[in-house]
């Protein structure tokens, strides 16, 4: 009898050990969130001690601004602490909540949001066409002040563009160029970089002889980065993606040549040896040991070389073209502002929001924490002033081409390019891939 | 009173598990099915009931008959080869020899470690610049240059095999080896003195006592090695063109590259209806085997 009392607390223990267990799977969000306020709040403590007081006074007639921020790198995180420790300093009544949330995940948790009718107020990611086509963003001219959006490039809210309205405003950008290894260019006997498609081919093959260990040009193709590889090679052959009315023309005659020459590159032995695997920063740590000779990269190459222990003597120049205009690759990110019904005072200290973030000196250290490029005119002179090499990045990037992430079809165009790359490495016709993916996407 | 406490108490005790079951596993594939067969927006939301144009959409793509062989090769190559090599290994293993502590610990090494890791390490080993299998066969003098290890997309899945399988022969070793340790020792000593060899005993006693052990680590490994992500997504992403895809990374693609949740939850609901046959038929299968 003891014994079977022994069994029944055991059992009964146990099953409300388990029953408690999913009590608390369940309530976890809110637990979570309570840890945020937790976090907030330990964050709000290390402010001097009398706005910690004037705070709990004053919290009841606070607009909270919930902020979701992608992180571009290691600094991101402790930037917008600072930020938000001094935005909260200076604006009293408005009380700013940023999450720093990687790239991998960042997608995932903001749909996951949006499906739980918990969109963010500010969300700082890179596309915004999925969000806009399901009506869920406001015109920026609604939530950024007039000053502030004058400082845009023009080229760069237009690439927010849905029908006429802008939807979403430049946090940053970054361009591409071709950085070369001096040393190894020089010992193959190449006197200057490559400027036309000839001359690349014409430097490949001589650095190839001198060298047969040396990849002479990097191409990356791959699932992370392969429509930038298409982007390159058709906009340096006249092609682009769209036509000037914004009509797809994936498989103009342009964009094929321009693929068949990458192609050609890769068959005749110039480039690494596996282009569908070998991502960006693959070849980028190949550059730094000097493995790769030639490459596109963006401004952060040089920095990435040095973090990495390597030392490079290389070169910049343009990416080299076969039409007599070199084009450099943008990439732009934005900022964003969910429709969450606001008042006119949420409204203003959203427009608070973004005026503080773009005042000049702020937007500098923004731009430069991650060694990006600056989105704004006043940046630009900011930073150019600062740094003569930035001064040549920020003229290529005020001509630079973007991808058409304003259109709801980009995400199936981009990995559809990346296919059509791939399936072409592996031996398929690019005429016929380019044709199969213009068919499917505008049929 | 007291009776129909009795009756229904046993189902009180069972209640939480149930609960669990409900919360974590129904109502998630219940949330699977319902995405697949919806339209949904690329910003994840939930756009009204489209039947069947999902699992048509996907259905009608050369790619999703590639990717679905890729799966079956996958599969029965990495399960079926570490279950024969696993079984082998156990068979030493359960022999008495110096260190047999020591080797049984060393097995249990690719299991201990997670599968981002093996993979990442894997794809280093094989590496064509940096890779340390070139390294060492260029400083044992067996190879003057760089081979490339990897020079097709067939090339990279076998690779992946042999990683997958690498990992799946521990789970399969330390199942049969429990398998082995049960079985009396006095089967094998009648069997030797009714004159029975080696190969007897293995496919009269060995085997049919340890077919429970085998059904059991072959069901649960044609569900992980089928479902597996980690070794496909951190080798080859699946490229090029989707030669490398199996089911399992081809419907991240779809979801979280292509932003189609709708076609995702489709090519899920697909899977999931294969391993439920695959895993019923095998099951049933063994275990009328098992009775006769």
């Amino acid at each position: 009898m003891k014994k079977k009392t022994l069994k029944k607390f055991i059992a009964l223990t146990l099953s409300m050990a388990t029953a408690l267990s999913v009590a608390a799977c369940g309530s976890s969000p809110s637990s979570s969130e309570s840890n945020d306020k937790q976090d907030a709040q330990t964050e709000a403590d290390d402010k001097a001690d009398t706005e910690a007081d004037d705070k709990e006074e004053a919290s009841g007639d606070k607009i909270e601004l919930s902020v979701i921020a992608a992180q571009y790198g290691q600094n991101t995180a402790d930037w917008w602490k600072t930020f938000e420790t001094d935005f909260e300093k200076d604006n009293s009544g408005i009380d700013i909540n940023v999450e720093v949330i990687s790239w991998n995940d960042i997608s995932t948790t903001v749909n996951t949001r949006v499906a739980n009718n918990q969109a963010p107020d500010i969300l700082n990611i890179d596309v915004f066409a999925d969000y806009q086509a399901d009506d869920l963003l406001l015109p920026a001219q609604d939530y950024v002040s007039e000053e502030t959006y004058g400082k845009m490039y023009e080229a760069f809210l237009e690439q927010s563009n849905v029908d006429g309205t802008i939807w979403a405003i430049p946090d940053l950008a970054s361009a591409r160029a071709m950085y070369y290894n001096k040393d190894i260019l020089e010992g193959a006997g190449v006197t200057a970089p490559p400027t036309t498609w000839d001359e690349l081919t014409e430097a490949c093959k001589k650095i190839k002889e001198k060298y047969p260990d040396v990849y002479p040009w990097g191409i990356d193709m791959t699932t992370d980065e392969g429509q930038a590889a298409f982007a390159y090679y058709i906009w340096n052959n006249g092609g682009d993606f769209t036509d000037a009315d914004g009509n797809w023309t994936l498989n103009s005659p342009e964009n094929v040549a321009a693929i068949e020459y990458a192609i050609q590159l890769i068959k005749d032995g110039y480039t690494n040896s596996d282009p569908a695997n070998e991502t960006r920063y693959d070849l980028q740590d190949m550059f730094g040991t000097g493995k790769v000779a030639m490459m596109i990269a963006p401004n952060s190459l040089p920095t990435y070389v040095k973090d990495g222990g390597n030392e490079v003597n290389y070169g910049m120049a343009p990416i080299p073209n076969n039409n007599g205009t070199s084009v450099s690759a943008g990439v732009m990110d934005r900022f964003m502002c969910f429709d969450n019904e606001y008042s006119d005072e949420e409204l203003e200290a959203i427009k608070t929001f973004f005026d503080y973030f773009y005042e000049d000196e702020r937007y500098s250290a923004w731009v430069e924490m991650e060694g990006f490029l600056p989105a704004t005119k006043t940046g630009g002179e900011t930073l150019a002033a600062k740094d003569e090499s930035m001064a040549e990045w920020i003229d290529i990037v005020g001509s630079c081409k973007f991808y058409p992430t304003a259109k709801a079809e980009w995400a199936d165009v981009k990995q559809g390019v990346i296919s059509a790359e791939q399936n072409a490495l592996l031996g398929e016709s690019v005429q016929e891939q380019l044709d199969n993916l213009q068919a499917e996407i505008a049929p | 009173m007291k009776k129909i406490i009795q009756k229904i108490e046993p189902y009180i005790w069972i209640l939480p598990s149930v609960l669990l079951m409900f919360v974590f596993i129904l109502i998630p594939i219940v949330f699977v099915f319902r995405m697949a067969l919806s339209k949904v927006s690329r910003a994840g939301l939930i756009k009204g009931f489209t039947g069947f144009a999902n699992f048509s959409k996907i259905l009608s793509t050369p790619t999703f008959s590639m990717v679905l062989k890729n799966t079956l090769v996958w599969t029965v190559a990495v399960v079926g080869l570490s279950t024969l090599l696993g079984f082998i290994l156990a068979l030493l293993l359960n022999n008495a020899f110096k260190g047999r502590k020591v080797a049984r610990a060393i097995v249990v090494f690719p299991w201990a470690t997670t599968l981002v890791v093996q993979a990442s390490i894997w794809k280093f080993i094989i590496d064509t610049d940096y890779g340390t299998l070139n390294t060492l066969l260029m400083r044992l003098g067996i190879i003057d240059h760089a081979v490339n290890w990897t020079p097709s997309a067939g090339a990279w899945f076998a690779w992946e095999i042999a990683c997958g399988i690498f990992v799946t022969i521990p789970f399969v070793t330390f199942t049969v080896l429990s398998g082995l340790q049960s079985i009396d020792g006095s089967y094998y000593e009648a069997a030797t003195v009714d004159g029975a060899n080696y190969w007897q005993q293995l496919f009269k006693i060995t085997i049919p006592l340890v077919s429970s052990s085998l059904t059991v680590s072959t069901v649960l490994n044609i569900i992980y090695v089928f479902n597996s992500f980690p070794i496909i997504w951190n080798m080859t992403k699946g490229d090029p063109g989707n030669r490398t895809d199996t089911l399992v990374t081809y419907l991240y693609k779809l979801a979280f590259y292509n932003g189609k949740q709708g076609e995702a939850a489709a090519v899920s609901v697909i899977g999931f209806m294969i391993l439920l046959v695959c895993a019923t038929v095998y099951m049933v299968a063994t275990l009328r085997k098992g009775d006769e």
